[in-house]
């Protein structure tokens, strides 16, 4: 066990995938010689060869495509997009043909996309979004999201193994602000959630960078019992544990940094809303970024993201209904 | 002011109606007003009820109530007068000095210079809940699973709102078992302790019975506790009803009640009533159909002169009255004089029962599911053969205190014969 930032979890995971598999290939804009914009796989190029860890043309579609075919033939690929924002070019290849690929043809499609996502740091429109709610959407495909460094290279194993393509939602402010002991070698995190942090009188439920977010503003809220419930996969839900955390709490807060109309946060309301009815104490409160892109001015990204503040806010009004 | 210096005031009885020439008394089961509060011509202002029929007594006037005279669950006779409307310029205009305005020109004050004058107060009916606060599921479910009146719960949430933390504290309190009112222990050193609630949350929430469950509930045991109550059964072959009922389009029931009918023009000591000691039969056939108002309950309705009426006849009238039965339209007089009842539950396949009788009625015919059985069927010569035949059970529930069970079994083979002998009457 050593103390790893997210960001060598998610390197240390890929590593000892491609130790252990022959399969596991890495493809992606600029990953290999350059070492990849976030420098994941600095490196990589050396130990595993530029077989392995092929620098693409700047085309998701293409890349998205490829991978398919080596998937489909039994490859582990292994795809970066370099900002989750740039999918939106690769959308037709991974929502219309991996996602349905088995429905239409039987066959698996064991691949992994890695989305670079979240805003934070003026990365301004096209470097921000959480595009996670445009794949929870489509049928076929499972979605991520990991909180911590421990989840992050034991979701991205469990990422790797799965026979469905996965969208693994890797937030970038998390990137060297999380340390964590991470296990050493392949294993693997369930695709359930995680309790952050028990208690009775109210459930913050996030995913992603926001359970960071959540802890901090519910760390001392007037001596109240606030649970922190880590959704840590998004498609599929982990219903049970939802409906467990409102059963015992009965006040709801749910907080995504994806802008507000049907982000994950509103499935995980609605859910509520369904099967959960008669637990619930008060009005089920979102949190989200409202419905407009991510502006540059440090100022107002800072506005829109939801902050620590507004998440504490909404914590206190729910506790005081 | 023009309230004040036109009093013109006239106060309207509302009064007890007459529903139906037989009904002599009706009883207030809840007031839709308070006094002060205003009201429009034929706005419910209460809610009345005789042994059976429910119905609303409509304000004779529009004004402005001053009055409630008889308290709910008192029971009246016919006219008494059951609340006071004040009419005029000067209801309920105590207020209405200082007021800047023109005299108004209609007799009566517009309603918006009424509205500030007597406000109309929210009463706990509207509000839905009797202490006019607001639930949050879990706090109602909570509730009624510890049987707790959430009106006794202190709030502590914004603006008094009760939250689950109120009444969780409320149980561990233990207000609870004396708001429920438990009993408690015998002395103080006393080992005794309240029973654990029952593990298994009940499927819906305890509660008193409905009114009109109460009253059947009434009527059934005071029918038992009243008649000595004997049940005898009968098997009949359905062949040629079943053959009629499919040409004619229509159930069973008026096939067997035009059989039954006729059985008891035979047979007239069972078209009767006993109450005490008095035993009397009856000339006309006055034939009760029980209706199913499902969860609500059961009702009665007597189709008068049904010894007069062709099966097709029967049958409208059978329809007409359950559907209105469902509606809740019938009048008092449509539930009353009956001599003799049917009741039909074997639409969901039962095939026997012990009906109840309908008092003061001495005999009810209890007709359930019609089934293909094999039966034994003797020809003109004397063979016997195995047949399929639409078979079914006839119960009848009769009282030995008016006839024996040789009379009771005399008819029903005399309704059998009907059934089995149907030529189309």
């Amino acid at each position: 066990m050593a103390p790893l930032t997210y960001l060598q979890a998610i390197s240390a995971g890929l590593r000892d995938e491609m130790r252990e598999d022959e399969r596991v290939l890495l493809m992606g804009e600029d990953i290999g010689v350059f070492g990849g914009a976030f420098k994941v796989t600095d490196g990589f190029v050396a130990e595993f060869g530029l077989e392995r860890v092929m620098d693409t043309p700047l085309a998701e579609s293409g890349i998205i495509g490829t991978a398919i075919g080596a998937a489909v033939v039994g490859m582990r690929p292994v795809c970066e997009m370099q900002f989750s924002d740039f999918i939106s070019c690769g959308f037709d290849q991974l929502v219309n043909v991996a996602g349905k690929m088995h429905y239409r043809q039987g066959l698996a499609v064991p691949l992994v996309v890695r989305l670079p996502s979240g805003g934070g740091f003026s990365g301004g429109p096209f470097h921000s979004q959480n595009p996670e709610g445009w794949f929870m959407h489509a049928p076929g495909i499972k979605v991520v999201a990991p909180s911590t460094a421990e989840d992050a290279k034991g979701l991205l194993h469990a990422a790797i193994h799965d026979p469905n393509p996965v969208c693994y939602m890797e937030h970038k402010h998390l990137y060297r602000r999380v340390k964590g002991e991470v296990s050493e070698g392949v294993f693997e995190t369930p695709l359930t959630a995680r309790v952050a942090r028990s208690g009775s009188d109210l459930v913050v439920i996030a995913y992603g960078a926001m359970v960071h977010t959540a802890l901090e503003a519910t760390e001392d809220l007037e001596g109240a019992s606030i649970e922190v419930l880590d959704l840590r996969c998004l498609k599929p839900l982990d219903e049970d544990a939802i409906l467990d955390s409102v059963g015992r709490c009965s006040k709801v807060v749910v907080v995504d940094e994806a802008n507000f109309t049907c982000a994950a946060g509103a499935q995980v309301a609605a859910l509520i809303a369904e099967r959960a009815f008669e637990d619930l104490d008060g009005p089920v409160v979102r949190v989200a970024t409202p419905d407009v892109p991510i502006p540059f001015s440090p100022p107002l990204e800072q506005a829109v993201l939801p902050s620590v503040e507004r998440v504490r806010e909404a914590c206190r009004e729910l506790l005081e209904y | 002011m023009s309230s004040s210096s036109t009093e013109t005031t006239q106060v309207v009885d509302v009064t007890m109606p007459q529903m139906g020439v037989s009904v002599a008394e009706g009883t207030v089961v809840a007031w839709r007003v308070e006094p002060g509060d205003r009201i429009e011509a034929d706005q419910t202002i209460c809610e009345i009820t005789t042994d059976k029929i429910d119905t609303e007594v409509p304000a004779p006037v529009s004004g402005v109530v001053s009055e409630i005279i008889v308290p709910v669950d008192t029971t009246v006779a016919v006219g008494e007068v059951l609340a006071r409307i004040a009419t005029g310029d000067g209801a309920g205009a105590t207020n209405g000095a200082g007021q800047a305005e023109a005299p108004a020109p209609e007799p009566e004050p517009a309603p918006q210079a009424t509205a500030t004058t007597a406000p109309p107060k929210r009463t706990a009916d509207h509000d839905g809940a009797a202490d006019g606060r607001r639930y949050s599921p879990v706090v109602q479910r909570i509730a009624a699973e510890h049987g707790i009146d959430l009106a006794q719960v202190p709030g502590t949430g914004r603006r008094g709102r009760v939250r689950k933390q109120d009444v969780m504290a409320f149980i561990e309190s233990g207000s609870a078992g004396e708001a429920a009112g438990e009993e408690p222990p015998l002395h103080i050193e006393s080992p005794y302790r309240p029973e654990p609630a029952a593990p298994s949350a009940p499927a819906a929430a305890p509660g008193r019975l409905s009114r009109v469950r109460r009253q059947i509930g009434e009527h059934m045991k005071r029918s038992l506790d009243t008649a000595a109550t004997c049940t005898t059964w009968i098997e009949a072959d359905m062949s040629r009803i079943e053959a009629a009922r499919k040409q004619l389009g229509l159930t069973a029931l008026p096939f067997v009640a035009r059989a039954t009918i006729a059985a008891l023009r035979e047979h007239p000591s069972l078209n009767a009533t006993l109450e005490g000691e008095n035993y009397a039969q009856h000339q006309d056939v006055n034939l009760g159909i029980a209706v199913s108002l499902g969860e609500t309950g059961l009702i009665v309705p007597v189709v008068h002169g049904a010894h007069e009426l062709s099966v097709e006849g029967l049958s409208s009238r059978i329809k007409d009255l359950a559907r209105r039965a469902r509606a809740g339209q019938l009048t008092p007089d449509e539930v009353r004089g009956g001599t003799f009842t049917i009741t039909n539950p074997g639409q969901f396949g039962s095939i026997m029962a012990t009906p109840i009788i309908n008092q003061p009625q001495v005999a009810i015919l209890d007709l359930e599911a019609v089934i293909k059985r094999p039966v034994v069927v003797t020809d003109a010569d004397g063979n016997d053969s195995i047949a399929i035949r639409p078979m079914t059970i006839l119960g009848l529930s009769w009282d030995h205190r008016a006839l024996d069970g040789a009379l009771s079994a005399q008819f029903l083979a005399a309704v059998k014969r009907h059934i089995e002998g149907w030529t189309g009457a």
